[in-house]
């Protein structure tokens, strides 16, 4: 595929509690032994986009272990190169460090690219999808921009603060807002966008000179009319991972198999980095049922409807339910859990229980000790 | 550069004719273990986690799949600089024509030039079809220390086991006077557990010499090591300790899986500080369905579970229909047990479906079942 891959950041309305605090979302874990990242790069290998810059907002160390030279997201070495960029100068800046800043800082690497297109997206955006569909379409409309979005009816709990859009017959783009949560049914606009390098060069430029403020999503926004931004609808499964309610949400939701294969599709990896664990060991007296289990797992207690991370102990007694429990983390003999999110390493010698509800999960901080 | 004193070759070529139909399309060295491993990623991984960075491996029979695997070296970390996974297979050469290797031995004088490119001052023996965690350079420390010519781990087993094994009988400081092949009245309780460290300089020569020995079976048990014993050279028996199975027979790769079930196995493949690396597979992690029961079971990634587990060990994208029972069981990679159909003391091969509702295997069978037919009613 002759395009570069541009893997933006979410902006700043994108608040995971908790999770958030300790790496950029795009490193969070999620669902037993997958990084929120591991889909959208898939997503670009798989579409043969050998070529991929990553931007990274903050909070560099995770990413950059997590990604490596992308090898292990089947990346040739040699012909092809994952980069990990980030905006030297507005690193400590929240509110200077936008997209925009990042890509200006290092326009070298998007110029000196051979590829004459690019697709840009974000990673807190979750979906399966062919970018060589897109980029033919692209083509063939003519437009100048092609923008992915989906239909949704949960417009009202999900997707807030996203771009929706308003669209015409022919699913152009004529206007773009931001979604309050005061409709049921939008167009939500998934942030990724398929233009020729040329304009998205012109784009940045032009947005730099607007406001040190600008996203790039801000300049589309302010060219919907000069120029053609088509829609390329996606459907199945699509979920926008940018609260601690939805990461939530979304987890849970693809405990089922069913709605897992919207994500998982056949002949459609989703390649992660390998942790090298064992299998997982069910102890003697455990019960689990309706639950996601990764590797390297030793479960002795009750596990109901939730998500265990890899190499996640569960001793005797404890009984986790509705809950999503990462990496590492341990939970103590007769500890009950329902509705709490356990962070990696942490520790929970507890006999009384910690309770949630499913709009507000309990949060368990990175190697806390309760 | 690291120095490359020591290089291992691991003999990979046999069948392992006792494991029946599992290996009537690959060679033993690339049967599942343990739901995701294949049993040569312990002596690979035990390579890499003791510093070796130059393996060989030498494969003969039904070799097309385990080459491809062993290959990819860097599943292992083995794909350093200065080394790597080096597939050996019989080749034709000037002057000879193609020949097979006719023994454990002759893989390895085959084998001599690629040896001489690597000029390692020890050659590490291997055999590809144990499973059993090792520290190779705590052997060659030991090797070292004793000024042995050749340094053979042994395992103490009961008087009883001896009769099937290569027996050492030994001095006071563990340097070994005798070899005997499966003696039947053993004088020693230490078993060779296939595994050698030889000077490469003088293997050199003891290999040459036998490969023109036309009485000779090639082998290294039957006559490099009697070779050695004759000569006088100093050979010193290595005591391991700790878990070490041949997995020889469907009833003992059953065992040995079984095994990991039990509470605080020795084996321990969960320890962080000594893994066992395989292949990295992009499947799902394991879904746990509703209504399932699972109870003592070694589950793997891309296992999908809607029926009840018990005692058994599942392999990566296996499936347990609605309603199924799997007892006692290891269910290979990629299997799928219909609704409904109860499999009891089975091994039950790759790839393999059991229909709904069929029965496999019984609870007082004497020996494993192996389901190997791709399709059981």
């Amino acid at each position: 595929m002759n395009a570069l891959g541009i893997i933006n950041f979410e902006d700043n309305t994108a608040i995971i509690d908790g999770l958030g605090e300790h790496r950029p979302v795009p490193a969070i874990a999620f669902l037993a032994r997958y990084r929120i990242i591991d889909f959208v790069l898939s997503n670009m290998t798989n579409s043969g986009i050998d070529n991929v810059q990553v931007y990274c907002k903050e909070k560099p160390r995770n990413l950059i272990e997590h990604l490596g030279t992308g090898s292990h997201y089947n990346i040739n070495s040699k012909r092809g190169k994952l980069r990990i960029l980030y905006g030297e100068k507005t690193f400590p800046s929240p509110v200077y460090n936008n997209d925009i800043a990042n890509f200006d800082l290092n326009m070298q690497y998007i110029e000196s690219d051979k590829n004459p297109y690019v697709v840009v997206a974000p990673s807190y955006f979750i979906y399966s999808l062919d970018y060589n569909e897109v980029l033919k379409q692209h083509i063939d409309s003519g437009a100048d921009i092609t923008l992915l979005y989906t239909n949704t009816n949960e417009a009202k709990t999900s997707f807030l603060g996203c771009d929706v859009l308003t669209l015409d017959k022919e699913k152009k783009v004529t206007a773009m807002d931001k979604n309050r949560g005061n409709t049921k049914t939008k167009a939500v606009s998934l942030e990724c966008y398929v233009l020729s390098k040329k304009l998205f060069i012109e784009l940045v430029k032009e947005a730099k000179e607007t406001s040190s403020l600008y996203w790039f999503k801000d300049v589309v926004k302010d060219n919907v009319e000069k120029l053609t931004v088509q829609g390329y609808g996606i459907k199945g499964f699509v979920a926008c991972i940018n609260s601690l309610q939805e990461y939530y949400r979304v987890s849970m939701l693809l405990r089922d198999r069913g709605v897992a294969q919207g994500l998982f599709k056949p002949g459609w990896p989703v390649y992660t980095q390998t942790n090298d664990s064992s299998p997982t060991t069910y102890g003697e007296g455990s019960n689990v049922t309706g639950s996601v289990v990764g590797n390297g797992a030793i479960i002795e207690g009750t596990v109901i409807d939730s998500i265990i991370s890899r190499n996640v102990t569960i001793k005797k007694g404890a009984v986790v339910k509705n809950s999503i429990i990462l990496q590492d983390a341990y939970v103590g003999e007769n500890a009950t859990l329902d509705h709490v999110v356990v962070d990696k390493y942490a520790i929970i010698h507890h006999k009384k229980g910690l309770t949630g509800t499913e709009e507000e999960p309990v949060y368990v901080k990175r190697r806390d000790r309760i | 550069m690291r120095p490359n004193t020591m290089a291992a070759m691991i003999l990979a070529g046999g069948r392992g004719t006792r494991l029946l139909d599992l290996t009537k399309k690959v060679a033993k060295p690339a049967v599942h273990f343990g739901g995701k491993y294949r049993i040569i990623d312990f002596p690979l991984s035990n390579c890499a986690n003791s510093g070796i960075s130059t393996v060989g491996v030498l494969t003969q029979y039904e070799s097309v799949l385990l080459n491809a695997y062993v290959a990819k070296d860097q599943f292992w970390g083995l794909d350093t600089n200065d080394g790597g996974v080096y597939v050996l297979t019989p080749r034709e050469k000037d002057q000879k024509g193609f020949e097979v290797f006719r023994g454990t031995a002759d893989a390895i004088t085959q084998n001599i030039d690629f040896l001489d490119s690597v000029a390692p001052e020890y050659v590490l023996i291997l055999s590809g079809d144990h499973i059993y965690k090792m520290n190779y350079d705590k052997m060659l420390q030991y090797h070292k220390e004793k000024q042995a010519d050749a340094t053979i781990a042994v395992l103490q087993v009961t008087l009883k086991e001896a009769t099937r094994f290569g027996i050492m009988n030994c001095d006071e400081n563990d340097m070994i006077e005798e070899f005997e092949e499966k003696p039947a009245h053993p004088k020693s309780n230490l078993a060779s557990m296939g595994i050698y460290i030889f000077t490469y300089k003088t293997l050199r020569k003891y290999l040459l010499a036998d490969d023109k020995n036309p009485n000779s079976s090639h082998d290294f048990g039957k006559d490099i090591i009697p070779a050695y014993l004759n000569d006088k050279r100093k050979l010193a028996a290595y005591r391991f300790k700790g878990y070490w199975k041949d997995v020889g027979t469907v009833d003992s790769l059953w065992e040995s899986n079984m095994d990991l079930l039990k509470h605080d196995n020795e084996l321990d493949l969960g320890d962080a500080t000594w893994k066992i690396y395989t292949e990295d597979v992009n499947a799902l992690p394991q879904y746990i369905g509703a209504e399932a029961k699972i109870e003592n079971a070694y589950i793997t990634q891309g296992s999908v579970v809607y029926g009840e587990v018990k005692n058994s060990v599942l392999g990566t994208n296996c499936q347990i229909g609605r309603g199924a029972v799997v007892v006692d069981s290891v269910i290979q990679p990629g299997a799928k047990i219909g609704e409904g159909a109860k499999v009891t003391r089975c091994i039950v091969a790759d790839d393999v479906e059991i229909a709904p509702g069929a029965i496999c295997g019984s609870a007082d069978s004497k020996e494993i079942e192996l389901i190997a037919k791709k399709y059981v009613e």
